[in-house]
This record gives C-alpha cells, structure tokens and sequence, in this order.
C-alpha cells in the first residue's frame, strides 16, 4: 500500500515536472516579421504577389486603374506592419482603399489564393504563411462590398 | 435504380446545372468539406455546417460522390449528389445500399437533406458558421425494419449545427471544429426504421476535428452518438478517423477508419471507409 502510494506519488510529481517543464520551455513563437524573412523577405512575396494578380483573371479588373508602383510600396509597408516589424503604415485605411470597388467575397478569397501562391512562390513555410494569412483574413470586413 | 444508374443520374443532375455552376469556385478550397453519408456536406458519418462545393453568395455549385463503407459483417455503398444555392441552401439526395455479407440480404434508403445556412462564416469574422438542416430518410426496403420492431419505416431527422475554421490553429495548421446536435429517432442511421419499443434519447450530439496538415490534405476524427431504440437489438455510437485528401477544387478523396459499434447483433463492426467526390 504505502509502495504504492509512493510510485503514485513519484509518478505526479514526474508528470507535473513535465508539465512544468513543458511550460517554461515552450519555445516563444518567432517574431513574424523575422519569420517572413525580414523585409527583404516580404518583398519577394509582394513582388510574386503583384505577378500572381497580374495573372488572375477574377480580380485583375479591379487593379485596372491601380498605380502598381504605389500598391508595391503600400504593400511592403502593410505587410511589415502586420507583421510586427518595424513598419509604419502610411496608407489609406482598409475601407477607403476598397470603397466603391465592390470587393466580392470571391474577389477576397481570390486574392487570398494569390498571396497563398505568392508565398508558396516565396517558398514560406506552411505554418509561417498560416499565421500572415489569419491577420490578414482579420480585415475582410473592412475590404468586402465596400 | 440501380446504383450504376443513379450515379449516371446523379452526374446528369449535376452536368445540366454546369452552366450555372461553372465558375463556383469562389471559396477557398476545403471550405465545403466533403461528402457525407447522408448526401449532404460533411464530414463523413454526419453533416457538417458546411455547404458542397466552393459557391459563394454569388454563385451555384454542386458535388457528386461514391462512398463505400465495409465494415467485419456490413458494407454501405452510398450514391448521392448535393447542390449548393447561393451559399445559403444545401439540397443533397443520396441513395444508401447496406448488404449484409453473411447472406447478401441488402437494405435500401432514399435520404433527401436540405440545410440552411443561418448566420456566421467558416472561416471568417467573428461568428461561426452555424446552419439548420433536416434529413428525411425512407426505407427502400421496409421489410427488416418491420421485422426488428421498428415504429416507422421513414423518419425525418432535424439537426443544427455549428463549424469554425482557425487558419492559425493547432501547430500553426489550419484546425477545424464542428459540433452538431440532432434530434432523431431513427435505428442505425435509419437502415433499421425510426422508433422502437424502448426509445433512448431523441437528442443527439456530433462532434468533429480535422487539421489542414497541408493546403491538401487534412486528417481528423468524428464522434456520432447513436440512440438504441429496439429491446431487440443493441445500437451504438459511431466514430472514425479520416485523411481527406483535396488535390484540387474539383476532386477529393476520403479514407477513414470507422467504428459502428453493434449492429443487428453483430457486435463491435469496424472497418474502413473511402469515398470519392466531385465538385463543380
């Protein structure tokens, strides 16, 4: 009996060492930012994204009137910031940059494809590309039927 | 009908409503999960608060699919098609063909859904996606039914259901989440009737997991609580473990392993599961 209360005892203590362990080890998640590859890193997806819209026919329309030479440096910019690097974000607002343009769901999704392509591209791991892509779903509201 | 002929039905269904379909692919791919035994998007053993195909609120779209579920005693070959309004309505139909090895007798059923999507987004914003639907089942081949003490040899089962999709979830991975709770009162899926002798509980919760372990391919389990209405016969849960495997919008493939418990006495009925769908 007393055996076995003591391998019982032995046994959480074990467990919650681990547990403990467990807790304190936890590897911190990796700064985005870093984990995109810095900003020379989110260049190559923007660059990659910018031709993967270039080549889609859903939503190319909606860039028709775009100055690709702004989007490109918004774009950098934004992506930095949502990262958490070291970015100010001087553009217009989610709202005012898609008003009046009538951003279908499909439109959003589309777009959501071509980043995934981009990043793909840009060869980012699944995990990484997952955590950019969750902050980035976090404005569709502010983008569709606008 | 023949299953040969109701696949080429299904597939007819589905050919004449291509031109309304034809672009349906304005979701992001695995958003309509697959197909479900009953005929309506899943999941496997039940529905999941999805809608078939990748049509958004713009759009039409439909899926087609073969199931075969072979189990130590039992194989269910299942046939069915489901067609997806506006991202709003589910209609599925699926014809179920459940063979008893031992001496080839077979059970057919009709199982006509329809589900509609009430608020919320799988994968977006902040409410889940949460739909009502509505199962009719009716016994093809009444005859076991009646013999085993069933009350009905039809029934209609009505479910709410509820899924969300984290993109950033477990280990990074895109982590789903579906829980359904239905109210039944059908024996083994309705293979056996609705109603008994010695009813159990008519409410009944569903659960599902799955991990987008790549864009391609997500593994999962699903849990089914059963009701075990006849004094005859013992009823079980159902579960099973799957891989999906979705290499494009338009095709994908499920195995599972699946456990159906106790059916028509034959205890602990496990096997495996593998279906094939095509969307549109």
């Amino acid at each position: 009996m007393r055996k076995a209360g003591f391998v019982c005892r032995v046994a959480v203590l074990t467990l919650s060492g681990v547990f403990l362990t467990a807790c304190v080890t936890a590897p911190r998640e990796e700064n985005l930012f870093q984990a995109l590859g810095g900003q020379e890193g989110i260049n190559v997806i923007v660059e990659n994204f910018i031709m993967a819209i270039a080549r889609d026919e859903r939503v190319i329309d909606h860039f028709a009137v775009s100055n690709v030479e702004r989007f490109r440096s918004m774009m950098r910019e934004h992506l930095c910031f949502i990262a958490d690097g070291p970015c100010e974000y001087t553009g217009d607002s989610m709202i005012d940059t898609h008003v009046g343009m009538g951003v279908t769901e499909g439109d959003f999704n589309a777009i959501v494809e071509d980043m995934m392509a981009a990043m793909n591209q840009a060869e980012v791991p699944i995990g990484t590309q997952n955590r950019l892509l969750s902050r980035l779903a976090e404005l569709r509201g502010e983008i569709i039927y606008r | 009908m023949t299953k040969t002929n109701l696949t080429l039905f299904g597939s007819a269904l589905l050919l004449l409503c291509m031109p309304l379909a034809a672009h349906a692919d304005g979701r992001i791919k695995g958003t309509g999960g697959v197909s479900s035994i009953s005929g309506a998007g899943g999941g496997g053993l039940t529905p999941w608060a999805v809608l078939t195909s990748h049509s958004t609120r713009e759009e039409w779209g439909g899926s087609v699919f073969l199931t075969t579920a072979n189990v130590d005693d039992f194989t269910l070959d299942v046939a069915g098609a489901g067609f997806n309004y506006k991202d709003r309505i589910e209609v599925s139909y699926a014809r179920q063909n459940f063979t008893i090895k031992a001496n080839d007798a077979r059970i057919s059923q009709d199982i006509v859904g329809l589900k509609y999507r009430l608020a919320g987004d799988l994968l977006y914003g902040t409410v889940p996606q949460i739909v009502i639907g509505a199962e009719h089942h009716s016994l093809r081949d009444p005859a076991t039914a009646r013999a085993v003490g069933a009350r009905k040899t039809h029934g209609t089962d009505v479910y709410v259901s509820t899924a969300r999709a984290w993109i950033d979830g477990i280990a990074n991975r895109t982590t789903m989440l579906n829980v359904n709770l239905r109210y039944s009162t059908a024996n083994q899926f309705g293979l056996l009737g609705h109603g008994g002798d010695d009813m159990g509980s008519r409410l009944h919760l569903e659960a599902a997991a799955g991990v987008f372990l790549t864009r391609s391919l997500v593994v999962g389990a699903e849990y089914r609580h059963k009701s075990d209405n006849l004094s005859a016969l013992n009823e079980e849960s159902a579960t099973d473990v799957f891989v999906a495997w979705l290499p494009s919008k338009r095709f994908s493939v499920t195995a599972a392993w699946v456990d159906l418990g106790e059916i028509a006495g034959a205890a602990d009925q496990t096997g495996f599961y593998l279906s094939i769908q095509g969307t549109l």
